[in-house]
């Protein structure tokens, strides 16, 4: 077995893992959970140099800050316990589990030696166990590390990616399947986020079994595409998986940035016209999908651009110029939108400022009953 | 490779021109200034050193001696400072065909370059000394790195004579491929309609460049990019900051003594492309200071890092040389917030932060 869980006996841990506890949607539900008012979590950086995770009412307005002790990457969630766990961005060693509502201080999750967070995690159904995506740099390897929510986060084991530089992970709908966006991309913490491979990398999407550890499903791009990064995902409300991609190409190709991976078929990179593909600039660095609105969007900063899909079709519905749009999140029938210019666009395209913030690469939305 | 950082104009060159169509044909000007006064000047020096460099591995090849020998490791050790100037443009044709990682495979952290580098000496691999041969092997058989090691790695000596005809005619192989990439990459930015024209003329059509400021950006970011790279990537992977922190096999180049002629190489070469683009004109008059004071800090640096030679390992135990590195470090942060936070802020950029990179 795979699984390295010498802490935890298997019995508990698959009572742990909340095996069966996972709820499937049905669109008439989405539509009425995104139509109520929720909260968005996402890291920043001050001004003043000073880095933090910030949760937002649906107006934009700031209702939590922590502090963070570097640059935070991506939120994740846990509706049981209430809390959330903001991460150090690649190559950072922490972090941090909070509760927006104040009733528990900060907890700080360290990585353990050899090890350093990617940036995303996710935690299980039940909310027992967290997984983050880290890099066991000496040997070049993607992880998942496993963490005991309810034991103040220590670290239970681990479980291979089966691809190097792991970045996003998500849990799928039946609450036992990770999927993986392996980047490809060798790094090292002594050469700080220098990129190693780029001439051999070997991006890779994966599904994992989380209870064993099990390689269910990998799949890898055409020869060709090695240097398209696999980095972002969300899940459309058919179950399907939508990946981003990054290029680390020559700027004069381009290739196609945006996938569908369904279970059991290969991944399908999705055509769109060329003048919103090289809008992108070969970078997308968020996807987010609203299943009540059937949409799918992806965000480039480097391309100042939010390109909306149509889930079912496959086929862009909408594409915006944004100056550095990075963080987005569904919101009723649109998405809402962070920049790195410090803006909160409303799904509207109401725009407010925070002066005093640069908003980070990713932003989560926490529904209201949370 | 470090991905480029990204700036953004948030008001298009506000500072060159009143309107956004007037500042793109200011920074087309500004990005043609830099494409023929640094980039295409920086690459021809790169391809008349390689093929000084080609010409000197075959008369070495041919007539082996101590002299000739010396002559060769000297031509090696020019091709690296013209690199080390011309490796700081990390896009357009050098980013085709993997070029940029043929040059220079480093760093070699699992020594698996190094160890096929060995391995092709060991086995007297015949396909290696065919330079377009070589050209399709794994990157860290064909650059600088592979070359270094044939000149002043173990065994090297023996190029003097004539025990070991295959490790010269390797070497040559590499510098031939050297030569070839130097060539192709010059010869590129000299087309009329090849990347130099996609660069210098942004615009609605222009996949690449939609207008003056993305061109801009594109330059701007160079600094920003090349200076984190030389402190965060090429200094701290030896320079650990304490003794027992460092990793002076970790250095580049340390085997030909060539680590801080590089890291000089690198300045110099920002210097020139900052001079040649005269990206300091397009500043206000209250601000030139800024353009006087990246000049003067770039050429401070040139002359720290020359003043650093010998092995890298007694640099390393000499405290007043690590001072020195101390010293160089702190140049490259100080020039760091000088352009990419006063400058940038000079011309209305705003430095990228959700994309700074890879993430």
């Amino acid at each position: 077995m795979i699984l390295k869980t010498s802490l935890i006996d298997r019995r508990d841990f698959l009572k742990a893992a909340g095996i069966g506890l996972a709820s499937a949607m049905t669109p008439t539900a989405w539509a009425a959970t995104l139509a109520a008012d929720a909260i968005f979590a996402t890291a920043f950086v001050k001004r003043d140099g000073s880095f933090g995770a910030a949760v937002l009412s649906e107006a934009g307005k700031v209702l939590h800050a922590i502090d963070l002790p570097d640059r935070g990457h991506d939120v994740t969630f846990d509706p049981i316990s209430k809390r959330s766990v903001v991460f150090a961005r690649q190559p950072g060693t922490f972090a941090v589990v909070f509760d927006h509502t104040g009733r528990a201080a900060p907890l700080t999750i360290a990585s353990i030696s050899g090890r350093h967070f990617f940036g995303h995690g996710v935690f299980s159904p039940d909310g027992a166990l967290l997984y983050a995506t880290e890099n066991d740099f000496d040997n070049a390897a993607g992880v998942v590390g496993i963490y005991d929510a309810r034991a103040k986060f220590s670290r239970v084991g681990e479980f291979p990616t089966y691809g190097m530089g792991p970045h996003e992970l998500l849990l799928l709908g039946d609450g036992r399947t990770i999927a993986v966006a392996n980047g490809g991309i060798e790094t090292h913490p002594d050469y700080g986020r220098a990129e190693l491979n780029i001439a051999t990398m070997k991006p890779s999407y994966v599904l994992i079994d989380r209870v064993t550890g099990d390689l269910i499903e990998k799949h890898e791009l055409p020869s060709a595409l090695h240097q398209l990064s696999i980095r972002h995902m969300d899940t459309d409300r058919s179950g399907t998986v939508w990946f981003g991609c990054q290029y680390r190409g020559p700027g004069t190709d381009s290739p196609l940035l945006v996938g569908r991976a369904a279970r059991g078929k290969e991944l399908q990179l999705l055509d769109m016209p060329s003048e919103i593909l090289s809008a992108l600039r070969n970078y997308i660095g968020s996807v987010s999908a609203n299943p009540a609105a059937g949409t799918v969007a992806v965000s480039s900063p480097e391309g100042n651009s939010l390109v909306v899909f149509d889930a079912a079709s496959g086929r862009a519905v909408s594409n915006r110029a944004l100056v550095e749009v990075c963080g987005l999140a569904p919101d009723r029938t649109g998405f809402m939108a962070t920049t790195g210019a410090g803006e909160i666009v409303e799904r509207s395209g109401m725009t407010r400022s925070e002066p005093d913030y640069v908003w980070d690469n990713h932003m989560l939305r926490i529904e209201p009953a949370a | 490779m470090l991905k480029r950082f990204v700036l953004l104009l948030v008001f298009p060159l506000a500072l060159l021109g009143v309107f956004p169509a007037s500042a793109a044909v200011k920074a087309s000007e500004i990005i043609q200034r830099s494409i023929d006064g640094f980039v295409r000047p920086a690459y021809a020096s790169l391809h008349d050193h390689a093929r000084n460099l080609t010409g000197s591995m075959r008369k070495l090849c041919a007539s082996p001696s101590q002299a000739e020998l010396d002559v060769a490791r000297k031509a090696f050790d020019a091709t690296v400072y013209a690199w080390s100037s011309a490796e700081i443009i990390t896009f357009g044709p050098i980013k085709e065909n993997n070029r940029l990682e043929r040059m220079l495979f480093w760093p070699d952290r699992k020594s698996i370059g190094l160890r096929q580098v060995q391995a092709a000496m060991a086995d007297k691999d015949p396909t290696a000394t065919d330079p377009q041969r070589l050209a399709g092997k794994s990157v860290g058989m064909q650059g600088l790195g592979a070359l270094e090691f044939v000149l002043y790695g173990d065994g090297a000596d023996t190029l003097a004579g004539r025990d070991d005809p295959y490790r010269c005619a390797y070497g040559a192989a590499i510098a031939g491929n050297i030569e070839t990439m130097a060539d192709e990459v010059s010869d590129a930015w000299n087309k009329p309609d090849g990347f130099a024209a996609l660069w210098a003329n942004p615009g609605p059509q222009n996949a690449l460049y939609r207008d003056g400021n993305e061109a801009v950006t594109e330059l701007v970011g160079v600094f920003i990019n090349e200076l984190e790279m030389v402190r965060d990537v090429r200094l701290k992977a030896f320079f650990g900051g304490r003794p027992d922190a460092d990793r002076p096999k970790q250095a580049i180049y340390w085997r030909s003594r060539n680590t801080t002629r590089s890291l000089a190489g690198n300045l110099s070469g920002m210097d020139d492309l900052f001079q040649a683009s005269k990206l300091g004109d397009a500043l206000p008059s209250d601000a030139r200071w800024m353009a006087e004071s990246i000049h003067i800090q770039l050429v401070n640096g040139v002359t720290t890092a020359k003043s650093v030679q010998g092995p890298i390992d007694k640099t390393l135990s000499d405290p007043r040389l690590r001072d020195t590195l101390d010293h160089f470090a702190l140049i490259t942060s100080s020039l760091s917030t000088l352009i990419g936070t006063r400058l940038t802020a000079e011309f209305g950029l705003t430095a990228g932060f959700s994309s700074l990179d890879g993430d």
